[in-house]
């Protein structure tokens, strides 16, 4: 709407740049009078629309406060005309009510704003670091969100209903300070784990049916995050990758992209200094586009190929060891027989050392990642940063990968007398919580000692950077952690949101006394889109698939947890859909579960349309891009068409004053096109 | 904290809240922030223009490379001396708030970069800009050839009608392609 009537004094004043100056008053007189023109088409414009849209375009116009408000009163002024002529109660309900939405969404933003969490710490971080280290701050509240939800729905849905049954426990250990650490002892019975929630059905006035709100509790759950990771990444996704052309490190993207945000006198001075270098780099790769010889091609591939070799078999050994490791535990484990409900001290300890080794690999397997990277050649920064992040998720991925197969195939066949879930449910509190002492450490190590090294003992090296890859990928892990455990598990989260808090101080604080601000600036927005990609594609998924494995296919143990006694997990489902058969009127809920969420033919044709549905969209791209490619060059020769026009009209001038003025008025109009 | 937010009455906060991207508590904090920097003796002068030295104080503004910039395009005194009064100042925080649209910042953004606001980025004004954000320092400053190199792939890259200067669409365009730019266009009180 706005579009030609945004910016018309200027873009005029573009027409004529090279205008002389006796031109210039009938220039102006005929500038301002279109202008009063466009201003009273902006009016009519204006008040045609409904409130809303009206106060939306005029929120939107690049004018001054005082002419905004101009004009808002004009076009208030017009419409109260208009109505003392047709006056409709309709129409005046209607203004009423989109009135008062308006003003509820106003209340509804303020609100929010109050609200906000840590709003003051975020802009005091956004100042004197830049918007990269920010989108980690950002991304750590952004899942402490997720895990409040989930705590709060199931406290109130699985947790409260149960205390208020009166839980139906026997446990005969005490406490012992190890459970902390452990899981085990005295927690094992309580109701943190899955072996404490009982199946049977409430009646109290009204029927709860436990097993039914445990097994919905956690799938509605899970569908929520997906769904609304499905919808950020879609929208982030949208907004930093299709317009942009990835491969431009242009000065002028490094230009406009100036962090108007920052504070700090020491910030403003080295982001000035970083800038300068970076737009000589960018300089000095256009200038000399270097050849690299065949054998330093070979050399390059060679050295790739090498890295690739040697971190593929770093990965594999570590998921070799894990597995062995496991296997040793179990043998530990039937050794201290069977039925044992309450272990010693040091057998408990001993539960221990899968973490333990789990997190040592992934603090120390990384640092021999950025080695690699050191000694490699990339022909630019962003695959570098890329590379690494994909062996990061693929070491993580393979370690994870290996303790899910052997939770999933070899405790759930332990002894049916024992409660398989809650013992993996322990395994997965144990891993959350070594996995936070080890973030505690790294970045003790990694920030604090590094600060100490570089300022103290060994100068040139400077403090460290905040690594907002490294980090950020610690976030995801943990949270793929409690993503995991929340089936065997319920109150996980719980452990997760007081992590995450701390987790939040810690790094604040040891951001602003180790860290200096990133060299390297920009691209923020492409990275966080790679962050929630990575956060939704592998970690996940592949928590929904093992959720997803354990109640489709693993049996239930026998003798704890609200799915004793059944075959599996999802029969609970089938049990509910063969007892609403008896009630009437519910037959096409019966007809649908039958019909459709169990037939696979389902689910193949709705893969089979998603795919052409993709397919068309992928052509549709295409034919934008070759639209946008023509448009460019009508572009350019509109743009040479003027430049022959002006000349042409500078020549005329230049011949002739009276013929001019009315030769003139004919030229201005042929050049407003 | 009492006396201050009663003299915004409620009739103009809502005209405020309508005509800005800013929410009430947003512009309660710019009242009480540009309320202290106008003199005792003017605190009763609705439309009070504070001079741009006393702006330039602010600790948002103190080193931002375009602070007399961003002071001389929102301002609307007749004297083009870049003071601004209560309603240029809540159109700068609006302008730079984090729900302005991006033709609206495009669209300062442009006017700030323009040095000599004469509707266009030529390459004296580009010039200016790389200066102010590279800083005049010692050895490592851009030589001339550099400079001029660097304008050269500027232009290149942005000049769609190749006449040498970069006008409003195609500085929008531009920025359209960069994602950045929405999130590093925010100054928050």
């Amino acid at each position: 709407m706005t579009v030609r009537l945004r910016g018309l004094a200027m873009r005029r004043m573009s027409i004529f740049p090279h205008a002389s100056p006796a031109d210039v008053d009938l220039t102006e007189i005929t500038i301002r009078e279109e202008m009063e023109n466009d201003e009273q088409n902006l009016v009519k414009e204006l008040v045609g629309m409904s409130t809303l849209e009206q106060t939306r375009a005029i929120r939107e116009l690049t004018m001054s406060f005082e002419e905004k408000r101009n004009i808002r009163n004009k076009v208030m002024a017009f419409r109260s005309v208009k109505k003392s002529h047709e006056f409709t109660w309709f129409a005046e309900l209607s203004e009423n009510v989109s009135l008062f939405f308006r003003r509820c969404s106003y209340t509804m933003r303020s609100a929010r704003q109050a609200l906000e969490l840590w709003h003051g710490i975020m802009k005091e971080i956004g100042g004197k670091f830049g918007s990269s280290v920010l989108t980690y701050f950002m991304f750590l509240k952004w899942l402490l969100l997720f895990n409040i939800f989930s705590f709060v729905v199931n406290f109130s849905f699985i947790t409260v209903p149960l205390l208020v049954y009166g839980p139906n426990i026997t446990s005969n250990v005490s406490f012992r300070g190890l459970e902390l650490l452990t899981g085990a002892g005295y927690f094992t019975h309580t109701v943190m784990y899955y072996g404490a929630y009982s199946n049977e059905t409430l009646r109290h006035g009204v029927e709860y049916n436990l097993q039914l709100a445990y097994f919905f509790t956690i799938v509605v759950y899970m569908v929520l995050c997906g769904i609304a990771l499905t919808f950020s990444m879609a929208s982030s996704f949208k907004k930093n990758f299709v317009l942009v052309d990835p491969a431009s490190t242009s000065a002028w993207q490094l230009l406009c992209s100036w962090d108007f945000s920052l504070t700090g006198e020491k910030t403003v001075t080295q982001r000035k200094n970083n800038l300068r270098v970076q737009l000589k780099e960018s300089l000095s790769e256009k200038a000399q586009q270097k050849l690299l010889t065949l054998r330093e091609k070979l050399k390059h591939s060679g050295i790739h190929l090498g890295s690739w070799l040697v971190s593929t078999a770093l990965v594999a050994g570590c998921a070799a060891s894990i597995f062995f490791l496991c296997q040793y535990e179990e043998k530990l484990f039937s050794q201290w027989g069977p039925g044992a409900s309450s272990f010693s001290l040091q057998q408990e300890a001993e539960t221990l050392l899968v973490p333990f080794v789990v997190s040592l690999m992934n603090l120390v397997i990384p640092l021999f990642f950025s080695l690699f990277n050191k000694l490699e050649h990339y022909s630019n920064n962003r695959s570098q940063i890329y590379i690494q992040v994909v062996r990061n998720v693929l070491l993580r991925m393979s370690i994870l990968g290996v303790l899910c197969y052997h939770w999933m195939n070899k405790v759930s066949q332990r002894e049916s007398s024992l409660c398989w879930e809650s013992m993996v449910g322990q395994a997965l509190y144990r891993l959350v919580i070594v996995d936070f002492l080890f973030l505690m450490l790294g970045s003790f190590f990694g920030e604090f000692l590094r600060n100490v090294i570089g300022t103290k003992l060994h100068r040139p090296l400077g403090p460290p950077e905040f690594d907002v890859a490294r980090n950020v990928l610690d976030l995801i892990y943990a949270q793929t952690l409690a993503w995991i455990g929340l089936y065997f598990s319920p109150l996980l989260p719980s452990i997760q949101i007081l992590k995450f808090f701390i987790l939040f101080y810690l790094k604040k604080v040891s951001l602003t006394q180790n860290c200096q601000p990133p060299c390297r600036t920009g691209r923020a927005a492409q990275m966080q889109t790679i962050f929630i990609f990575l956060l939704f594609i592998p970690f996940y998924v592949g928590a929904i698939s093992i959720v997803g494995y354990t109640a489709w296919s693993l049996n239930p143990s026998q003798n704890c947890g609200p799915f004793r006694g059944l075959d599996r997990s999802f029969s609970v489902v089938e049990l509910w859909m063969a007892g609403l058969q008896t009630l009437p009127g519910s037959g096409w809920a019966v007809w649908i579960f039958e019909n459709i969420i169990k037939s696979e033919i389902f689910y193949f044709l709705i893969t089979l349309i998603i795919l052409a549905i993709t397919y068309v969209f992928y052509q549709l791209i295409q034919g934008r891009k070759m639209l946008i490619d023509l448009l460019k060059q009508r572009i350019v020769n509109e743009g040479k068409d003027k430049s022959f026009l002006l000349d042409k009209l500078q020549n005329l001038q230049k011949s002739g004053p009276k013929k001019d003025t009315k030769h003139g008025r004919v030229c201005y109009q042929t050049s407003s096109l | 904290m009492g006396a201050t937010a009663s003299q915004l009455d409620t009739g103009k906060l809502s005209e405020y809240e309508e005509l800005t991207f800013l929410t009430k508590q947003e512009i309660l904090l710019a009242y009480d922030r540009f309320d202290k920097l106008v003199p005792k003796e003017e605190k009763n002068r609705i439309d009070y223009r504070v001079p741009m030295e006393d702006i330039l104080e602010l600790p948002e503004l103190k080193f931002n490379p375009f602070k007399e910039r961003i002071c001389k395009v929102f301002s609307t005194s007749d004297k083009k001396d870049g003071s601004l009064d209560f309603d240029d100042f809540l159109d700068f925080l609006s302008a730079f708030s984090d729900s302005a649209t991006l033709e609206i910042k495009s669209h300062y953004a442009f006017h700030i970069f323009d040095f000599d606001d004469d509707g266009t980025l030529d390459r004296q004004d580009l010039k200016k800009l790389i200066n102010c954000l590279t800083g005049k320092a010692d050895k490592t400053s851009l030589t001339p050839d550099e400079m001029r190199m660097l304008i050269d792939n500027i232009l290149e890259e942005s000049d769609i009608d190749q006449d040498g200067t970069v006008n409003l669409s195609e500085f929008q365009h531009v920025i359209s392609r960069s994602p950045d730019f929405v999130s590093s266009f925010q100054i928050v009180l």
